[in-house]
């Protein structure tokens, strides 16, 4: 069960978050950036489609030989001097990183943002352990404050305006400033995390990429938090998915040019870092434990039961951006710890399908998602086959049988279905006014937000019979 | 540990062979071929920015809007302090640096300046030594070591770094290449720009937690044309 389900159903949240107008400014105010960025680097990097071809068959190579570079990696860790740890549930790998804590007598750990460890529940497994967490990247800080969950896998604080920050960071910050400008909340924050950094007694950190052949761990950010995170304390603690391996460095370059382009449209984070075992002798700083745990978490059901591809996933959020849904609603109306078109297709795997059957029926099955994924995922098949899965199961609600049933049975019968097609289109005008339809009796769910186009005269058969063929 | 370990790969296994079939399991020389030859592709996707040398790429994306930092070439190594008395004076920053303890460093003239091995949480200037750069993204490459600490790259205000212009790689796979097989040190750090956000509303603003300004200096390899030595230091975008 996500960490993050959040109480009513999905129509509350979505009619909550359409409701919202400030919330609607803030989703167009960054993910417009991030579009605008992502197209401009693309364009600039004519190998781009190779490259993300590339990109697509390296993660393949590896969920082919998942097994073989696990085992490869957890050799090369374990000779650099890490700790490795296994865990099948989220509740195992929290269990594993509370209780490296208490070995370690922590009493405050730093965290960089890790979307890991929200799916697993780990902000709250610390809490109810007594451990102090303190959010060190500026949007985990942002929502940390606001006792929100993130809203977005690259920039988590997403949902809240520059002003919405300022009054936040002017109440909880001890020396905030002016806070007049995004420079001077950006300073408050430095300001207020500074001394925490070095007093934190545990730092926590994802991970990027897994590399099999040095046993390293990447992880990329732009604000050099991470490493703040993971050099000062005195153990560091990675959680990582199964599905971050990578075979070496070089591939993990290809993969980063992929990467950061599709979420940033910068072509390199700030700080790439690659880490491996805890500080050498002679090191003047660097963690004196290091500990990775390999986090299964469903990734296994999804290779056995047809969500390969999803492995792949690199995490770059350009799937969201590009979503004519999630530009609308945001993503805490998602309802899990991923939203958008990556995490319609995660959540019915991490939290069940009857309880998240909703996501993969709020798409439009556009394609913008698949067009612009670096490792070029097919959500809007692995979509469709949770929609395949719910008819299947028999979740789709009565009404929606209903009407599939009665399609199907006017398509089955040509004639019959034209009968009630032209039927249809002949009336429909009685409720036009101009060339739109406001109003009308049973289309109330779709005229509620929207018009409907007012329909031509005839039908498509009747106006293709019309025409004379072609010479 | 080992119940979990074994649950996991044993699921991996049995799913991998159903996925194959009659397939056998590649073998570590098949996987190891495979891998390769996915690494050569690599070679024909890249971006085709460098072309001419790695330096001179280097320390054009270095100053290019995209990073922000600012770059200048001295002859040798031993130009490097006047380089820092310059920048220091150029930013009316005290004359007293961190400078990383590594003995290149530890040896030049730093006369006029105070100079600790120490780094405070918020040291105002501090100066280092990159193993190296990458030309196509202009980062700089540190190794952690005793002489070569982490947080040097990650505490200061102001980071004034030299490299050497012949340690500059085209492009990131060729880095990677030059160190593959090698002892992985304990942390690898690609520095490139200096630190930022876009975590409110998108806007990038420079100077997060990590420095928020950089400050480039290529030692050697000036070539026939006076380039950014004769310009100085020129902060792009500013």
């Amino acid at each position: 069960m996500s960490a993050h389900a959040r109480p009513g159903g999905f129509d509350t949240r979505v009619q909550a978050a359409l409701a919202d107008p400030l919330l609607k400014l803030a989703i167009d105010r960054t993910t417009g950036t991030a579009r605008t960025k992502r197209a401009a680097a693309v364009a600039a990097w004519p190998g781009f489609a190779a490259g993300r071809d590339l990109g697509r068959d390296i993660k393949d190579h590896v969920i082919d030989n998942l097994g073989h570079y696990l085992v490869e990696f957890e050799r090369n860790a374990l000779a650099s001097g890490a700790k490795i740890h296994w865990a099948r549930t989220g509740q195992e790998a929290c269990d594993i990183v509370v209780a490296i804590c208490r070995d370690a007598g922590a009493r405050t750990v730093t965290r960089a943002k890790s979307m890991l460890g929200e799916e697993i529940g780990l902000p709250h497994a610390l809490e109810v352990a007594g451990i102090e967490r303190v959010e060190t990247d500026l949007a985990e800080h942002i929502i940390q404050l606001a006792g929100d969950p993130p809203s977005h896998i690259v920039w988590p604080a997403l949902h809240k305006t520059r002003e919405q920050v300022a009054a936040l960071f002017q109440s909880h910050h001890h020396d905030p400033g002016a806070l007049a400008s995004v420079e001077a909340m950006v300073a408050s924050a430095r300001r207020e995390l500074r001394g925490r950094f070095l007093a934190a007694d545990v730092g926590i950190s994802g991970a990027n990429f897994l590399i099999a052949d040095t046993g390293a761990v990447c992880t990329v950010t732009n604000e050099g938090n991470a490493e703040l995170t993971t050099t000062p304390p005195r153990v560091h603690i990675v959680t990582a998915g199964i599905e971050k391996l990578i075979p070496s460095t070089a591939h993990a370059m290809a993969m980063l040019r992929l990467l950061v382009r599709s979420a940033t449209g910068a072509e390199l984070t700030q700080y790439t870092t690659f880490h491996c075992g805890p500080k050498r002798p002679g090191d003047l700083d660097g963690p004196g434990e290091f500990h990775i745990v390999l986090v299964d978490g469903g990734r296994t059901r999804m290779l056995a039961e047809g969500l390969a591809e999803m492995l792949r996933c690199i995490r770059c959020s350009a799937c969201l951006n590009h979503c004519v849904v999630y530009r609308q609603i945001g993503g805490h109306a998602y309802g899990g710890t991923y939203p958008g078109p990556m995490g319609s297709v995660l959540t019915p795997m991490l939290d069940g399908l009857a309880q998240s059957q909703d996501l993969p029926r709020a798409c439009t099955l556009n394609g913008q998602c698949q067009e612009v994924c670096p490792v070029a995922i097919p959500l809007p098949t692995l979509l469709r086959g949770w929609r395949d899965r719910l008819w299947r199961d028999g979740l789709e609600p009565a009404p929606a049988r209903l009407g599939l049933g009665l399609w199907r049975f006017l398509v089955l019968r040509p004639a019959l279905y034209r009968l009630a097609s032209g039927a249809l289109i002949r009336m429909m005008p009685a409720f036009a006014r101009g060339g739109w339809i406001a109003r009308m009796p049973m289309a109330g769910g779709w005229t509620r937000h929207r018009d409907l186009p007012r329909p031509p005269s005839r039908t498509f058969i009747a106006q293709y019979r019309s025409r004379k063929p072609l010479p | 540990m080992s119940e979990a370990r074994s649950t996991i790969l044993t699921a991996i296994r049995t799913t991998l062979a159903r996925r194959r079939g009659e397939q056998p399991a590649a073998d570590e020389a098949a996987i190891a071929a495979e891998a390769k030859h996915l690494r050569a592709r690599a070679d024909a996707t890249r971006p085709d920015r460098v072309s001419g040398r790695p330096d001179e790429a280097f320390l054009a994306r270095l100053v290019s809007p995209a990073i922000a930092a600012t770059a200048e070439r001295v002859a040798t190594l031993r130009d490097f302090p006047v380089a820092v008395r310059r920048y220091l004076g150029a930013h009316s920053l005290a004359a007293s640096v961190a400078v990383q303890s590594h003995p290149d460093l530890l040896a030049l003239d730093w006369s006029g300046i105070e100079t600790h091995e120490r780094i405070g949480v918020d040291e105002p200037v501090a100066v280092g030594l990159a193993l190296g750069g990458i030309a196509e993204t202009g980062t700089l490459i540190f190794h952690s070591s005793p002489t070569s600490p982490t947080l040097f790259a990650f505490l200061p205000v102001h980071h004034i770094v030299a490299v050497e212009s012949g340690r500059i790689w085209s492009w990131l796979e060729d880095y990677a290449d030059a160190f593959a097989g090698c002892p992985q040190p304990r942390n690898v750090n690609l520095v490139t720009g200096p630190s930022g956000t876009t975590d409110i509303e998108g806007t990038l603003v420079r100077g997060a937690h990590g420095p928020g300004w950089l400050h480039v200096v290529l030692v050697g390899g000036a070539t026939s044309k006076p380039d950014l030595d004769a310009r100085g230091a020129t902060r792009a975008g500013a």
